[in-house]
């Protein structure tokens, strides 16, 4: 016969067990997104949700559109048109809520002497040019974003497969199953990729509250986060933030399986080239003179 | 086995670990301070993250990983070591072979923690391990490494806590079971190694560790800094505990050392041909390194450095005197450890981050926070090191030992020294008057006789011809002071006086066990410059002599020749 004392003791650390281990499955020991269920999928969103309501005191909306059938999307560069204006740089960080204090930033734009532009070599670029004006004589600007690689190196080294292409070739991370050892960003050719060094902070009135699990809702300290083609957006039909933003039209991008997109006018109309092509990454991300 | 045994075991195992004279708690409490250090410094990076260290979006992996990669070399090269030992049947280095195991399991688990910190979401760490969490298998090379690493570490931990357990029992290991585990440990080693290079190696985005010559490259130098950190342990062993290691077996080690420089310098040449010959976009990196880029030159001074400390070590050990000499050996590899963690650190590591895949320059140093933090693994380490070579040692010197263990009869072939030992020994006790000794000695036409004290027969000292010289010399101190420095070796250590065994016997002896090797014996001999050795039991107790004649007649009858 148990004695009272010996059932109360014996029901708190069942209950405590109980709770500690559901705690721990929710929290810690928690599946990969990627495996839920639909309905595991919601409720974990639903968190997720209510979490960022907890800290930023705003209600964040998450999502987690999946791929669109038959849809595999491109971008297209002109060269001939970018002006370096570093437009598309801060409609970015501001569309994919990117970290202020610490500045992230997706794209980078790299002013080269036309003479010295080569497509696989960058040495003699120039990251931090700041003019009275652009665009300027004598340079060209080259904007550089992840390049969403049909065979992504960053993905093949991945120790945990937190990064992988979706089926419409987007490169994504989940952030919640990152470990940060940055062997991705060793990886990446384009330096595409960036780390939270420390806790990314965004005023609470600059954040962007319509979001997509795989790309900008709020990230945290210690994972690596990167361009999506703004997943939020394209895969609910809309352009990429850095495609609206460009004020010359130097930003082109569409679905590379609809012959009757612009991304397949240009691919088929211009001589296009990708950036470092001898590493065999097959970026979906295509450079090209319109112009000259 | 039951409670009581166990619970004896750890007790015996506590006490001979924890317990010890001043230069360990001195060194173990140096340790945990560097602990205490780096822990605080942790917590701090933990609640701030990655931010403070010097390591940014350009140059992504920085001290943390440059350390990991150097200590995988050391756990590699610490069982390598094995090769020789079995192979050639180098018996000298068998005996150390579970020391170099021991050395690869800390360096495995300061590696793993080197890792660790460097990861931005440790507590998610499970996600990388197969099962449990999600490995990327075969794809990354990072899960093949930390497959590879754990695999080895716990062949590592179960080969010497077999040994351990049976030697605790005073059995013998089985060698069905062990002889297979070790060498199945050789390709693991030889993997661990060549895993951590493919990691950068097959970065095709960093021209400067996409070289074929870098896993072997990563070997070479292996074999350079783990033998010379095992010198060093050896050598502090020996000082500070009961510990033996023969000269000869340290002398092999250092050969290895100047064969795998020699290489190791050779493929670094053949890279720099390579590079600097077809002088294409990809020599960037390597001109970063090795001359500066403008006025980015931070790691010139420090690889220069690192070579010319290579370029020394190697020539140290090349010349035999040099190689022999203590003195010079110390300096040879203290200089092979610091060059090797230059060049397979953060010579390798970081100027691979520069120029960054855009052409971006970043230079990098570790800040402070990151040198506590390392400090602070490196002793966690050294401490786990220092306490299993504790427990190693008590357990081959039997002081850890199961008390119904049968004595220690070390696993040696070959000739011992019971076996050409003169067993039936003429021995005097510390009241004997000189005189008598002395005609014992002539009467017996022997060179030295052993003093022992009446009731337990424990040998206290030996008298010999030149204590008695001493004693008849010491009458014209004139004469003592023109043939003393001649005829006496220990003359000016000692001055002894007086009329009895005990007062002029040359204390403590030099002394064996009856299972000693033969070629330890001779060791013993030209090493000390002594005459005879006595041999005693554990207790200590006279068991036999073994002179120079003995040896003489031992090595003419079984015709063996040492080189």
């Amino acid at each position: 016969m148990l004695s009272r004392r010996q059932f109360i003791k014996t029901g708190i650390t069942l209950l405590g067990s109980l709770t500690l281990s559901s705690c721990l499955k929710q929290d810690i020991f928690r599946e990969k997104f990627q495996e839920l269920t639909g309905e595991e999928k919601k409720a974990f969103l639903k968190r997720l949700e209510e979490r960022y309501e907890r800290k930023y005191g705003i209600r964040i909306n998450v999502d987690a559109t999946p791929p669109l059938k038959d849809a595999v999307f491109g971008y297209g560069l002109d060269l001939s048109r970018c002006i370096g204006c570093r437009r598309c740089v801060y409609a970015c960080m501001k569309e994919n809520n990117q970290s202020r204090d610490i500045p992230i930033q997706w794209i980078r734009v790299m002013r080269i002497k036309k003479e010295d532009f080569n497509p696989s070599d960058f040495e003699h670029s120039e990251h931090y040019y700041s003019p009275e004006e652009v665009p300027e004589e004598g340079y060209i600007y080259i904007p550089i974003q992840c390049q969403q690689c049909e065979r992504p190196a960053c993905v093949k080294v991945c120790p945990t497969k937190a990064t992988w292409k979706e089926p419409d070739g987007i490169v994504v991370i989940d952030y919640e199953w990152c470990i940060g050892c940055r062997c991705c960003m060793a990886a990446c050719p384009y330096w595409a990729r960036r780390f939270n060094w420390g806790e990314p902070y965004i005023p609470k009135e600059e954040l962007n509250p319509y979001t997509h699990y795989y790309g900008n809702r709020p990230r945290m300290r210690g994972v690596v986060e990167k361009c999506t083609f703004c997943i939020q957006r394209t895969r609910k039909g809309r352009y990429p933030a850095c495609v609206e933003a460009c004020p010359v039209g130097a930003r082109k991008f569409g679905n590379l399986l609809d012959p009757q997109s612009e991304i397949r006018y240009i691919l088929d109309n211009f001589r296009v080239f990708r950036l470092k092509a001898e590493l065999n990454t097959e970026p979906k991300f295509f450079y090209f003179f319109s112009l000259g | 086995m039951n409670r009581k045994d166990i619970i004896n075991f750890f007790k015996g195992l506590l006490e001979v670990t924890f317990k010890g004279g001043k230069a360990f708690y001195l060194w173990m409490s140096l340790l945990t301070l560097l602990l205490l250090i780096g822990l605080a410094t942790y917590i701090h990076q933990l609640r701030e993250g990655l931010i403070i260290t010097n390591m940014r979006d350009q140059v992504s992996w920085g001290f943390y990983v440059s350390n990991f990669t150097f200590l995988v070399g050391i756990a590699a090269a610490a069982v390598l070591l094995i090769i020789p030992a079995y192979l050639y049947s180098f018996k000298p280095i068998k005996r150390i072979v579970i020391y170099g195991e021991l050395l690869a399991i800390s360096a495995v688990l300061t590696a793993l923690l080197f890792l660790f910190v460097d990861f931005g979401k440790p507590e998610r760490f499970w996600h990388a391990i197969p099962f449990i969490g999600t490995a990327n298998f075969p794809y990354s090379i990072l899960s093949w490494d930390m497959l590879v690493l754990n695999s080895y570490l716990f062949l590592n931990l179960f080969i010497v806590l077999y040994v351990g357990g049976r030697v605790y029992f005073g059995k013998e290991p089985d060698r069905r079971l062990l002889i297979p585990l070790i060498l199945i440990s050789i390709p693991l080693a030889v993997a661990v190694h060549t895993v951590t290079a493919f990691v950068y190696n097959g970065l095709s985005a960093r021209p400067f560790w996409n070289a074929s010559i870098l896993a072997p490259r990563f070997l070479a130098s292996a074999f350079c800094s783990g033998p010379a950190l095992l010198i060093i342990i050896f050598k502090v062993l020996r000082r500070f505990s009961g510990f033996r290691i023969e000269e000869k077996a340290l002398s092999k080690l250092a050969e290895i050392i100047a064969y795998a420089m020699a290489i190791n310098i050779f493929l670094m040449l053949a890279e720099m041909y390579k590079e600097y010959y077809s002088n294409t976009i990809h020599l960037t990196s390597l001109k970063y390194l090795y001359e500066g880029l403008g006025e980015y030159r931070r790691f010139v001074f420090p690889i220069r450095f690192s070579m010319l400390l290579n370029l020394a070590g190697l020539i140290i050990f090349l010349i035999p005197a040099t190689r022999k000499n203590p003195l010079s050996l110390n300096a040879g590899c203290v200089m092979i450890i610091t060059g090797v963690w230059i060049e397979k650190g953060m010579g390798l590591v970081v100027p691979g981050f520069i120029p960054s895949p855009l052409g971006e320059i970043y230079e990098y140093m570790p800040s402070i926070r990151e040198v506590f933090i390392a400090l602070g693994i490196f002793s966690a380490g050294a401490m786990s090191y220092t306490l299993s070579l504790r427990a190693a040692i008590a357990l081959e010197t039997g002081r850890l030992r199961h008390p119904q263990a049968p004595p220690i009869i070390h696993e040696k072939e070959g000739l011992r020294a019971r076996d050409i030992m003169t067993s039936d020994v003429i021995a005097v006790y510390p009241e004997t008057p000189i005189e008598e000794v002395a005609t014992l000695l002539l009467k017996y036409r022997i060179s030295g006789i052993p003093v022992i004290d009446r009731e337990e027969r424990r040998v206290l000292g030996v008298v010999s011809e030149s204590d008695i010289i001493y004693k008849e010399i010491h009458k014209d101190p004139e004469l003592l002071e023109r043939i003393g420095g001649i005829v006496l070796p220990a003359y000016r250590q000692t001055v002894k006086r007086g009329d009895t065994a005990g007062e002029i016997m040359s204390s403590p002896p030099v002394t064996a066990f009856p299972d000693t090797g033969l070629e330890e014996l001779i060791g013993m001999i030209t090493e000390k410059k002594i005459k005879r050795i006595i041999i005693v039991d554990s207790q200590g107790r006279l068991s036999g002599i073994v002179s120079r004649i003995d040896i003489v007649r031992a090595v003419e009858k079984e015709k063996i020749f040492f080189n």
